[in-house]
C-alpha cells in the first residue's frame, strides 16, 4: 500500500553488492534497511501502546492527511483519501487489536517512505564523475577537458578547513552527527563533495521532499543515503516516525547530517536560536546505546558553510523581507531550479579564491563537551570524563525523554556559539557590511524598511571606502586572533583595493539583473540594499567589535547588532 | 545506601541548607574553606576538601556571586556529568546578566543544574519553620532530588522548568527587597510600599522575559511569593541592608549589619546597564544604582520614581 507519494527511481539489482571491510558503514545500509524500518515501527507501537493513544494517533493522522489530500487533484490522491476516510469511519468501532494493527500498517508505510537507500554504484559513479559534470556545468565551453580532468577545478572552488583529521579519526569510534549552518540548497552537494575529498564517510540525511521533485537530483539524493522528509505531512505520527528513524540510524552508527536551523537562513544571518529538531535524536541515540551497554559515542560536529555568493540570495532576502518566512516555508521556484543561474553562479567569482569555504568546528559530545583526538569527552579542566555519566543516575544509564530534551536545548546554545566562532568571513560580506554601515550612519534611528528605500542615495568615495574596508578588515583579523571568528584567505591577504575590486566584479557578474552597487565618478553607490543587507547580515554578531572608534560608527554598529531578525 | 547531599559554602545559607537536609535524614557533607562545627548531629560532616564531595549526587552551591566563577572552576575538577548541581544565589554575573546556572554549566562538567529560590531565609530554614521554596531546573531528576533532600512537612518544595525565570526573579526580588527596606526606614506608608513592590516586580518581569524567562514564574513563589515574605518581615538580610543604607551607613557597614553578602549592591548597576543596552525600562535599578553611587539622595530618588508618568499597568 502506498499512502504517500511514490518513491524515486532505483537501479535494478543485478548482483548483490558485498561491501569490503574498509568501506564506510553506510555501504551496509541496504542490507539493514528492512530491519531499521521494523525497529522504527516497533518503537512507534511501544509509544502508542495505550488504546486511546493509538486511536488518537490514527485520528490525528487521518485528519491531517485528509486536509492535505483534499486539495490534491491527482488520481492517486483520491485513493489515499478513501483510505483515510475509511479509517475515520471505522476506528471508533475497532477492537484494541484492530487499532493496533491499523496503526502498525500506517506506521510501516510511512517509515518505508521515509527510509533512504544507499547504492554504492551510484556513490562510486557520483564521486568519480559528478565533480567533472558539475565543473562542466560551470564552464560549458570547456566540457571535454573538465569531464576528463575530474574535480581539479572544484577543489579550488570549495575549500575546507578545521580539525578534519580528528573528525576522520573519531568517526571510526562513534557516530558523527554533522550539524552545519544552512544557507543554500547547494549546501548538501558541496558538503557531500568535501566529505568525499577529505576521506570522510558519506552521511545519511533528511532532505525536504521539494528537493525530490527534480528527477536527476532526486535520483542522486535518494541513492546516496538521503531519507525523505515531507514537510506537507503534518501528522504527529509522521513526526514521531522521523524522529525514531533518525535515532535508530544514529544508534546503529550511520554518520548523519542535519541542518539544525531547519531551513535555509532567509536573512543571510547565522542561525542563533537552534531547536535542533531531528539532530536532537543524537542525544537519545547515545542514551539508548548506553542503556543497552553499547559503547558507541555520538559526536556532534558543527560546521559553517560560507559562500561568497549565495545562489538563492535574491529570493531568500525577499522572502525574509516579506516576512513570509513561515507561509513560504517550502519555496518551489527559486534560483536553485534554474540552470542558467548555476552556470553564472560558478562562472562569476573571478578573483576570489574560493566561492565556498566549509569550516568544521571542534567535535562535541552530546552534552556540549569538547572531545580529545581519541574521542574522549573532556571536562573544562581538560580531564577525561565519562560521557555516560550524563545519562546515568546512581551508576545506571537510562533513557529519559525530558532529560534528553533539556540536554538538547543546552547543546543548541553551544552549537550556536560554535557557529559564530567558526564563521569564515567572505569578501562579499565584508564589503556589504562596510557599505551597509554607511547606510545606517546616514539614516540614524530609521526602521529597516524605511532604510531600505534609500536606494542609490549612499555614495562613498572609492578611496574612503577602501580605507574603511582596510580598517574593518584589520579589526576582523584581530578578532580572528582572539579566536572569535575566521576570515577567508582572500580577506586576510589582499590589499583593500583588490578586495573591493574582486567583490565588485563578482557581484556585477552574478547578480546581473540587479546591481548591488555601482561605480560613478569615483564613488561607490549602494544600489540593491536588500542584497547588501543579505550579505552583511552574516557579520551582524560582530558589528560592535569591528566598528570604528568614532561615535557615529559605534551608534550604527549598535543599530546593526540590534536589528530584528528571524533567521 | 543513597549518596550523601553535599553543600558548598559555609556561610549562613549553606549551613542552614545542611541542617535542613540533615533533618530529613540525609547524610550531609558541608564544604567550606575553614573547618566548621555544626549543630545537626552525626548526619552532617564538615570538610575543606572539595574532592570529598565526589560521592554525593546532589550538590548545593551556596556561594556569593563574586566567588562563583573561581569556585566553580575548582569544584568542577571533582565532579562529572552524574552530579546534580543546584545553587541558591541571588546574584547575576557580568554585563549580560549571566545567571549562576549558566556559569556553572560552562565552568564545570555538570549539565544537570538548577536554582533554589523563593521565600527562603537562612534562620527559618535552619530552624525548620514552615515555608515554601521553588526549584527551577530543566531536568526532572534535579527537581526530584531537591524535593527529596529538603522537602517535608514543614517545607513545601515546588518545581518549574523555567530555570532562567527563577534565577532572574530571585535576583531582582533581592533588589526590590533592598529598596523596600530603604523605603520602610524612610517612613513610607503602605500605599507607597505597594507601588514600589508591584512596580519592582513588573520591572523584574520585563528583565526576565528579555533574558528568556516566563512572566508566569514572576507571579509565583520565585517572584511575588518571595517578595510578599519580605514585606511581611521574614527578617531577610536585603531588607536589613536597605534600612541600614537609609540610615546613612556606608555600604560596608550596612553589609556588616545585614550579616550576609548582599548581591543587590552590585546588581543594581548591572541591571541598569543591561536595561540601557537591551532597551528595557528599569527605573528602580537605575535609581538604586545612582543612590548607591552617591549620585542621588533618598529624597531625590523617591521623587524621581514617583514623578514618573503613570502609564497603563
Amino acid at each position: 500500500m502506498k499512502l504517500l507519494p511514490t518513491r524515486p527511481l532505483r537501479l535494478p539489482r543485478l548482483r548483490t553488492y558485498v561491501p569490503r571491510p574498509s568501506d564506510p558503514k553506510i555501504f551496509w545500509f541496504n542490507s539493514e534497511r528492512a530491519d531499521i524500518v521494523d525497529e522504527v515501527v516497533r518503537r512507534i507501537m511501544e509509544r502508542y501502546d495505550l488504546e486511546e493513544s493509538a486511536e488518537l494517533a490514527l485520528n490525528d493522522a487521518a485528519y491531517h492527511e485528509i486536509r492535505r489530500l483534499e486539495s490534491d487533484k491527482s488520481e492517486g490522491a483520491k485513493r489515499k483519501l478513501d483510505y483515510w476516510r475509511g479509517i475515520v469511519r471505522r476506528v471508533g468501532r475497532m477492537s484494541v487489536e484492530g487499532k493496533h494493527e491499523t496503526l502498525r500498517e500506517v506506521a510501516h508505510a510511512m517509515a518505508k517512505d521515509v527510509a533512504g537507500n544507499f547504492d554504492p554504484r551510484v556513490y562510486h559513479f557520483a564521486s568519480r564523475f559528478l565533480p567533472g559534470v558539475l565543473t562542466a556545468a560551470m564552464n560549458p565551453s570547456n566540457i571535454l577537458q573538465n569531464v576528463m580532468g575530474g574535480g581539479g577545478r572544484l577543489d579550488e572552488l570549495v575549500a575546507s578547513e578545521g580539525p578534519i583529521d580528528k573528525i576522520r579519526h573519531i568517526s571510526r569510534r562513534g557516530t558523527v552527527v554533522l550539524v552545519p549552518t544552512h544557507q543554500s540548497n547547494l549546501d548538501s552537494i558541496a558538503l557531500g563533495w568535501v566529505l568525499f575529498r577529505e576521506g570522510l564517510s558519506p552521511v545519511v540525511y533528511g532532505a525536504g521532499k521539494n528537493l525530490f521533485t527534480n528527477p536527476i537530483v532526486s535520483f542522486f539524493m535518494h541513492n546516496l543515503g538521503a531519507y525523505r522528509v515531507d514537510r506537507r505531512v503534518k501528522a504527529s505520527l509522521y513526526k514521531e516516525i522521523l524522529k525514531a528513524y533518525s535515532c535508530v540510524v544514529i544508534e546503529r552508527g550511520y554518520h548523519s547530517l542535519f541542518f539544525p536551523g531547519g531551513t535555509r537562513s532567509r536573512s543571510g544571518a547565522l542561525e542563533s536560536h537552534l531547536k535542533l529538531g531531528l539532530a536532537g535524536t543524537g542525544v537519545e541515540a547515545f542514551a539508548r546505546n548506553r542503556a543497552r551497554g553499547i559503547d558507541r559515542p555520538v559526536y556532534f560536529v558543527p560546521a559553517t558553510i560560507n559562500y561568497a555568493l549565495v545562489l538563492e540570495a535574491e529570493t531568500l532576502i525577499e522572502d525574509y523581507l516579506k516576512e513570509e518566512g513561515r507561509a513560504r516555508y517550502i519555496i518551489e521556484d527559486d534560483e536553485f531550479s534554474r540552470v542558467e543561474r548555476w552556470v553564472s553562479f560558478f562562472n562569476k567569482f573571478r578573483g576570489l579564491d574560493s566561492v565556498c569555504v566549509i569550516r568544521f568546528g571542534e567535535p562535541l559530545d552530546p552534552f556540549g563537551n569538547p572531545v580529545d583526538e581519541q574521542g574522549n569527552s573532556l571536562a573544562p579542566d581538560g580531564r577525561i570524563i565519562d560521557a555516560s555519566s550524563y545519562v546515568s543516575r546512581r551508576g545506571t544509564p537510562s533513557v529519559d525523554a525530558r532529560r534528553d530534551a533539556a540536554y538538547t536545548r543546552a547543546l543548541g546554545k553551544v552549537l550556536a556559539a560554535a557557529y559564530q566562532r567558526e564563521t569564515v568571513v567572505m569578501p562579499t560580506q565584508l564589503v556589504a557590511h562596510v557599505v551597509f554601515r554607511r547606510l545606517v550612519r546616514a539614516t540614524p534611528g530609521l526602521d529597516l524598511f524605511s532604510r531600505l528605500r534609500h536606494r542609490g542615495d549612499i555614495a562613498i568615495p572609492y578611496d574612503e571606502l577602501t580605507a574603511e574596508l582596510g580598517e574593518t578588515r584589520d579589526r576582523l583579523v584581530a578578532l580572528e586572533a582572539a579566536g572569535k571568528v575566521h576570515v577567508s584567505n582572500f580577506v586576510r591577504r589582499q590589499p583593500p583595493a583588490s578586495i573591493l575590486e574582486g567583490v565588485l566584479s563578482t557581484w556585477s557578474g552574478y547578480h546581473a539583473t540587479r546591481q548591488v552597487v555601482r561605480l560613478q565618478s569615483g564613488s561607490v553607490i549602494a544600489e540593491d540594499l536588500n542584497l547588501l543587507l543579505f550579505y552583511q547580515n552574516r557579520l551582524r554578531p560582530f558589528a560592535l567589535d569591528i566598528a570604528g572608534d568614532d561615535e557615529a560608527d559605534r551608534t550604527a554598529a549598535r543599530e546593526i547588532a540590534g536589528m530584528e531578525h528571524h533567521a | 545506601m543513597s549518596p550523601p547531599v553535599a553543600v558548598v559554602g559555609g556561610g549562613s545559607f549553606g549551613r542552614s541548607l545542611a541542617q535542613a537536609a540533615g533533618r530529613t535524614g540525609q547524610r550531609v557533607i558541608l564544604w567550606s574553606r575553614h573547618a566548621r562545627e555544626l549543630e545537626g548531629g552525626e548526619s552532617i560532616t564538615s570538610t575543606t576538601r572539595l574532592d570529598d564531595l565526589r560521592e554525593a549526587e546532589l550538590v548545593f552551591f551556596a556561594v556569593p556571586s563574586p566567588h562563583v566563577a573561581a569556585l566553580a572552576d575548582e569544584l568542577g575538577r571533582s565532579l562529572d556529568g552524574s552530579h546534580l548541581l543546584v545553587h541558591v544565589s541571588r546574584g547575576l554575573l557580568g554585563p549580560e546578566l549571566a545567571t549562576v546556572s549558566e556559569v556553572l554549566g560552562a565552568r564545570t562538567p555538570c549539565r544537570r543544574v538548577g536554582a533554589l529560590a523563593g521565600p527562603l531565609v537562612a534562620r527559618n530554614l535552619a530552624e525548620g519553620h514552615p515555608g515554601g521554596a521553588i526549584i527551577g531546573s530543566r531536568f526532572p531528576e534535579v527537581i526530584e532530588a531537591v524535593s527529596d533532600a529538603i522537602g517535608g512537612p514543614s517545607l513545601r518544595v515546588y518545581g518549574t522548568d523555567d530555570l532562567t525565570g527563577v534565577e532572574i526573579a530571585s535576583a531582582l526580588v533581592g533588589l526590590v527587597a533592598l529598596a523596600l527596606g530603604y523605603a520602610q526606614r524612610l517612613g513610607m506608608g503602605p500605599g507607597t510600599l505597594a507601588v514600589l513592590t508591584t512596580r519592582g516586580l513588573a520591572e523584574a518581569t520585563r528583565v526576565g522575559e528579555v533574558r528568556g524567562g516566563q512572566a508566569r514564574t514572576f507571579a509565583g513563589l520565585a517572584g511575588a511569593g518571595d517578595l510578599i515574605a519580605a514585606v511581611a518581615g521574614d527578617g531577610r538580610p536585603e531588607v536589613e541592608f536597605g534600612r541600614a543604607l537609609a540610615e546613612g551607613l556606608d555600604l560596608r557597614v550596612a553589609a556588616e549589619r545585614a550579616g550576609a553578602y548582599i548581591e543587590g549592591a552590585a546588581l543594581a548597576a548591572q541591571v541598569a546597564a543591561f536595561g540601557q543596552r537591551a532597551a528595557v525600562d528599569v527605573p528602580l535599578a537605575v535609581g538604586l544604582a545612582r543612590l548607591m553611587a552617591g549620585e542621588l539622595s533618598a529624597g531625590q530618588l523617591i521623587e524621581a520614581l514617583m514623578a514618573r508618568p503613570a502609564k497603563r499597568e
